[in-house]
């Protein structure tokens, strides 16, 4: 009966799973095949034959691109970002949540008012601002405005709200300062949330394609995104090298969520609190 | 009204210009001066011959979108011309056309602009009322360059309030591929494709009763509204008044040649719901026999392994040959600080491409310059020549800045009419009603 | 049961406990940080579009003439040039978010109650239904409209029909929202995941204790403990629905006529293709006070509920 359950569940689970997975693998698949099998009617699921002549564009290809250069750019980028949003957003966060002071009621609510506006309108008003700071074309333009935004704040404060309140008192209990608390016991307490939050800004940077058109002008700062699309031409349908680009983007993205999300399951469960 | 004596200000004086080298001076300081972006006072480097620099070394960075199979050809010119250029050394950079055009203004204003670039023809005006690019008229008079050294409608399309800004490198003209194997299954002769109106829709039938869907109609702009513009101008119509003033598409020429497309459909030549490049993904895979697209089509035909394909002019649908085109066009941007030498070696750059834009042409470009297109290397040009022939009979927007907003009204229309949604008539009466708002808006804003 | 009560009260209102004050500067201190970032690139590009909006403005036009509020006049006069447009695509961006925010905060959770539990291959799974998300929104929307092209779509190929997946309502509808779904459902399961982790094992102990079983226990420990989380998921959600327009803008093209043109995309080709950046920056100042209107709305639900 457990046995009969179990395999139900696996089941299910394995559904689920192939409805996902499957327009991954028409992405894969599509990206090993050649041009014209990609476009052939009725279209193919697993290529007949398999070639990486869509890797081969994006390396050697057209135009003879620093694609390795655009994918460190990539990563120092969308790490500098995730670990600046880390230090400012839980710092804010922990005040938010923990601590007393006038106006934080106010400020909360702008703090959170600010998601609801379009970030369009803060485009061209941000260019401005980056220019004048001496930022454009440079990596300073990808990395700092980006962690001005209000989701880190109000992630973490929600999560902030959630922990058990009784580790912190007895530490203040025992005369430790708010900077104690904080290093000691809230951050190792959120790793789940630090470590998902981690993630999630991650991926926003290594997918921006909107902000750097305006604040990178030379190739050498490229990420990948305005990078991949430049090698995937305009006119040519060849959706081999399309698809080749998203799979080369993702691999990179999808470690570090697989590495990140160790911490999310090894959360407060496994962090003293049990029992 | 005084868009439409601008109009024929620049209509003299485009007339003046051919007339001497004096007049053309003179227009050259008087667009300088009139010009929202005209250099401070008459330039030096003007009188310089541009096909020459003695200069010291300069750096000249090149933007352009050129992404597709164009890049490389384009790629391999510049190097050939650094190569004989020991004191100018151009650096290329590619970006795809839609980010291009937002980042170019970006970088102009913050100091950071290249120094020559291309730009759509269609772009052109808007740019010089924004202030990112220069006028050229120095340039092209100190080459004698005339409208007879083009075609009158692409050379005329980069002049903006008298000033000339921008020297035509090509046109991309639409053209009717064809499936020769598809056709010759319906028993039609696949080297005589149809040249008329009735022709084609006897063919269409012919490939009805063998089973084939013959001509897709596609509702999205690429080139669904280029092919209704395109019959449009075949019936005798404009999309736009001459001076701009007011949207014209949605009178009886464009009500024709809208509902001719509608009735692909509903009398079975095409299917409905027709995707985004599904028309020339039929046509490869012998699913459809005719898709009228642009040129750059050369490129993606050829890398189609054993595929049979040619192509032709569009047939004449309506009272007269018309066919949509675009036109890539030299532009020299502004910068912070004026520098002679760029500026004269950015025209020898220029003027050298120009006279070499035959190794351009065979990218799957027509060339702009009549010498280059009338020559014997261009009409070896199988299908490029073909499509080329086209070059008395194309159509252009009206060159105010702002037109494209206008026009991508037409898409709306277009893409309602050609799912079903609306009548012909009525979308296009509405996109018009809409269009003449934007256009009177842009008076405003653009100060025309 | 009463401390979960208890609890789950405090959680989205301010703590009744607070730790004990300590120094005057202490929040300044911490709140430091991110205040600059704040102010220097959210708060003073929010007034300065403010300030854009009042105006016809194109920072490359010499001319910024003053209009004073009549870019949003215009919004609510029938017969200008904008408010049809404008109206057609909040209708739009508000079909969308109806439809696209109950199952994105509903399917999460069971996904990530799912994966919340010991097994084999745990890590996989959850990796697997996080990956779409890991793509960005231009290479998922090639690949969907490859994949429901009506006529030439893997698809309609497999289903042997004709659905008009991308040119024709509702199916348009029915794609967009199906196809965000799909991109991120595993953003808001990894979110619930960690709200999961930090509910303390020993409420779910203590539940077992009292003999509840689990239905009982997913009702009175798991649904209060992830109150926090679920506000924020829904918060976010309805923010990111209302502000889709990459699908949109690649997948339909807004098509049919502009029935699928969100609002965003509505102000991205008004600001940033036809550079009217003023009427562009009081769309986006009306659509936030609609949105102000719902997050009001949704902050106060939360709140009714415990």
């Amino acid at each position: 009966m457990k046995a009969l359950r179990a395999s139900a569940w696996y089941l299910m689970l394995t559904g689920f799973a192939i409805l996902v997975i499957g327009p991954l693998l028409w992405m894969v698949f599509t990206s090993l095949k050649s041009n014209g099998e990609a476009t052939r009617i009725p279209p193919t699921f697993v290529p007949e034959r398999f070639t990486a002549d869509g890797y081969g564009t994006l390396f050697e290809g057209r135009t003879q691109a620093p694609v390795l250069r655009w994918f460190a750019n990539s990563m120092i980028a969308a790490t500098a970002q995730t670990l600046l949003i880390l230090l400012v957003a839980s710092t804010a966060a922990y005040a938010l949540a923990r601590l007393e002071f006038r106006g934080k009621g106010p400020l909360f609510a702008v703090i959170v008012g600010t998601l609801l506006v379009p970030s369009f309108v803060l485009l061209i008003p941000n260019f401005l601002i980056v220019d004048r700071l001496g930022w454009l074309d440079s990596l300073w333009a990808l990395i700092v405005p980006g962690a001005a935004g209000a989701f880190g704040v109000f992630f973490l404060r929600q999560f902030f709200l959630g922990l058990p309140r009784e580790l912190e008192e007895a530490a203040t209990i025992e005369g430790a300062n708010h900077l104690h608390i904080f290093v000691k016991i809230v951050l190792p307490l959120s790793r789940p949330a630090l470590a998902t939050l981690a993630v999630l800004s991650f991926l926003g940077n290594w997918n921006e394609f909107i902000w750097p058109i305006y604040v990178i002008f030379s190739p050498d700062y490229f990420t990948l995104p305005p990078g991949l699309s430049i090698l995937q031409g305009a006119y040519t349908i060849d959706y081999p090298v399309i698809m080749a680009g998203a799979v080369l983007a993702s691999v990179p993205a999808l470690i570090i969520f697989v590495v990140a999300q160790r911490y999310v399951i090894e959360g407060v469960s496994r962090t003293g609190l049990k029992g | 009204m005084a868009v439409s004596s601008s109009h024929n200000l620049t209509r003299r004086g485009l007339l003046a210009l051919g007339a001497g080298a004096g007049s053309a001076l003179l227009l050259s300081a008087c667009g300088g001066g009139g010009g929202p972006a005209g250099p401070a006072g008459p330039s030096k480097a003007a009188s310089a011959a541009p096909t020459t620099y003695t200069g010291p070394k300069v750096d000249l960075a090149f933007w352009n979108g050129f992404t597709g199979g164009d890049g490389p050809f384009m790629k391999k010119l510049v190097e050939r011309f650094n190569g004989e250029h020991p004191n100018i050394k151009v650096t290329m950079n590619v970006y795809q056309w839609a980010d291009y055009y937002a980042k170019v203004p970006a970088a102009v204003t913050a100091g950071q602009g290249p120094d020559v670039g291309i730009m759509h023809v269609d772009s052109v005006p808007t740019n010089a009322a924004r202030q990112v690019i220069v006028p050229l008229d120095d340039l092209a008079a100190s080459l004698s360059l005339t409208e007879s050294d083009f075609s009158p409608p692409v050379w005329k399309a980069g002049v903006y309030r008298n000033a000339r800004y921008a020297i035509p490198l090509d046109v991309h003209p639409l053209g009717m591929f064809y499936n020769k194997a598809v056709v010759a299954e319906a028993g039609l002769d696949p080297d005589k494709p149809p040249r008329t109106g009735a022709d084609y829709l006897a063919a269409l039938e012919e490939l009805k009763k063998a089973g084939i869907q013959g001509h897709w109609a596609t509702p999205f702009p690429f080139t669904g509204t280029f092919q209704f513009g395109s019959l449009l101008h075949q019936f005798g119509g404009t999309l736009f008044s001459a001076d701009a003033a007011t949207a014209t598409f949605a009178q009886e020429p464009g009500v024709k040649a809208l509902s001719w497309l509608v009735d692909l459909i509903t009398k079975g030549y095409s299917p409905k719901n027709v995707g985004q490049d599904a028309d020339l993904i039929a046509l490869k895979n012998g699913k459809a026999a005719y898709n009228w697209n642009g040129i750059w089509t050369i490129n993606t035909l050829n890398e189609a392994e054993g595929l049979e394909w040619g192509v032709a002019p569009l047939p004449v649908i309506g009272d007269q040959p018309a066919a949509w085109a675009g036109s890539h066009q030299f532009v020299v941007f502004k910068q912070r600080a004026r520098d002679d030498d760029k500026l004269a070696a950015a025209k020898v750059f220029i003027n050298w491409i120009s006279q070499h834009s035959i190794e351009w042409a065979k990218g799957g470009q027509v060339p702009a310059r009549k010498t280059i297109r009338e020559g014997a290397e261009f009409k070896a040009l199988e299908h490029q020549s073909v499509i080329g022939s086209q070059i008395d009979h194309l159509y252009f927007l009206p060159p105010v800045p702002g037109i494209p907003d206008a026009s991508a009204q037409i898409d709306t229309a277009v893409n309602q009419a050609i799912l079903l949604k609306k009548e012909p008539a009525a979308a296009l009466g509405e996109a018009a009603a809409k269009a003449d708002k934007i256009l009177e808006q842009n008076r405003k804003k653009y100060g025309a | 049961m009463v401390d979960l009560r208890a609890r789950s009260a405090a959680v989205v209102s301010v703590a009744p406990r607070p730790v004990r004050r300590r120094g005057r500067f202490t929040p300044l201190f911490f709140l430091a940080p991110y205040l600059v970032l704040f102010c220097l690139f959210v708060v003073v590009p929010a007034i300065f579009g403010g300030w854009i909006s009042l105006h016809e403005w194109d920072y490359l036009l010499p001319g910024k003439p003053f209009t004073g509020l009549d870019n949003y006049l215009a919004l609510f006069d029938p017969d200008s040039r904008v408010s049809g447009d404008f109206w057609t695509s909040m209708k739009a961006t508000g079909i969308f978010t109806v439809a696209s925010v109950p199952p994105l905060v509903i399917l999460p959770l069971g996904v990530a109650l799912l994966l919340n539990r010991r097994f084999r291959g745990r890590t996989f799974f959850r990796a697997v239904f996080f990956m779409p998300f890991v793509l960005g929104v231009a290479v998922i929307s090639v690949m969907w409209r490859i994949l429901l092209d009506p006529n030439i779509g893997f698809v309609n190929h497999l289903l042997g029909a004709n659905i008009p997946w991308t040119t024709d309502l509702p199916w348009a509808w029915i794609s967009l929202v199906g196809i965000t779904v799909w991109w991120t459902l595993g953003f808001n399961a990894v979110i619930y995941l960690a709200g999961l982790q930090d509910i303390p094992a020993e409420l779910y102990d203590a539940a077992g204790v009292d003999g509840a079983n689990r239905w009982q226990r997913f009702v009175h420990v798991t649904l209060p403990g992830l109150r926090p989380v679920a506000l924020f998921v829904t918060t976010t959600t309805i923010l990111a629905s209302a502000n889709m327009f990459g699908q949109s803008f690649l997948i339909t093209k807004g098509a049919p006529g502009v029935e699928t043109r969100t609002t965003i995309m509505y102000i991205a080709q008004e600001g940033l293709r036809d550079y009217r950046m003023g009427s562009a920056a009081a769309m986006s100042y009306v659509l936030t006070l609609v949105l102000v209107a719902v997050s009001v709305i949704n902050f106060r639900l939360f709140r009714s509920r415990s």
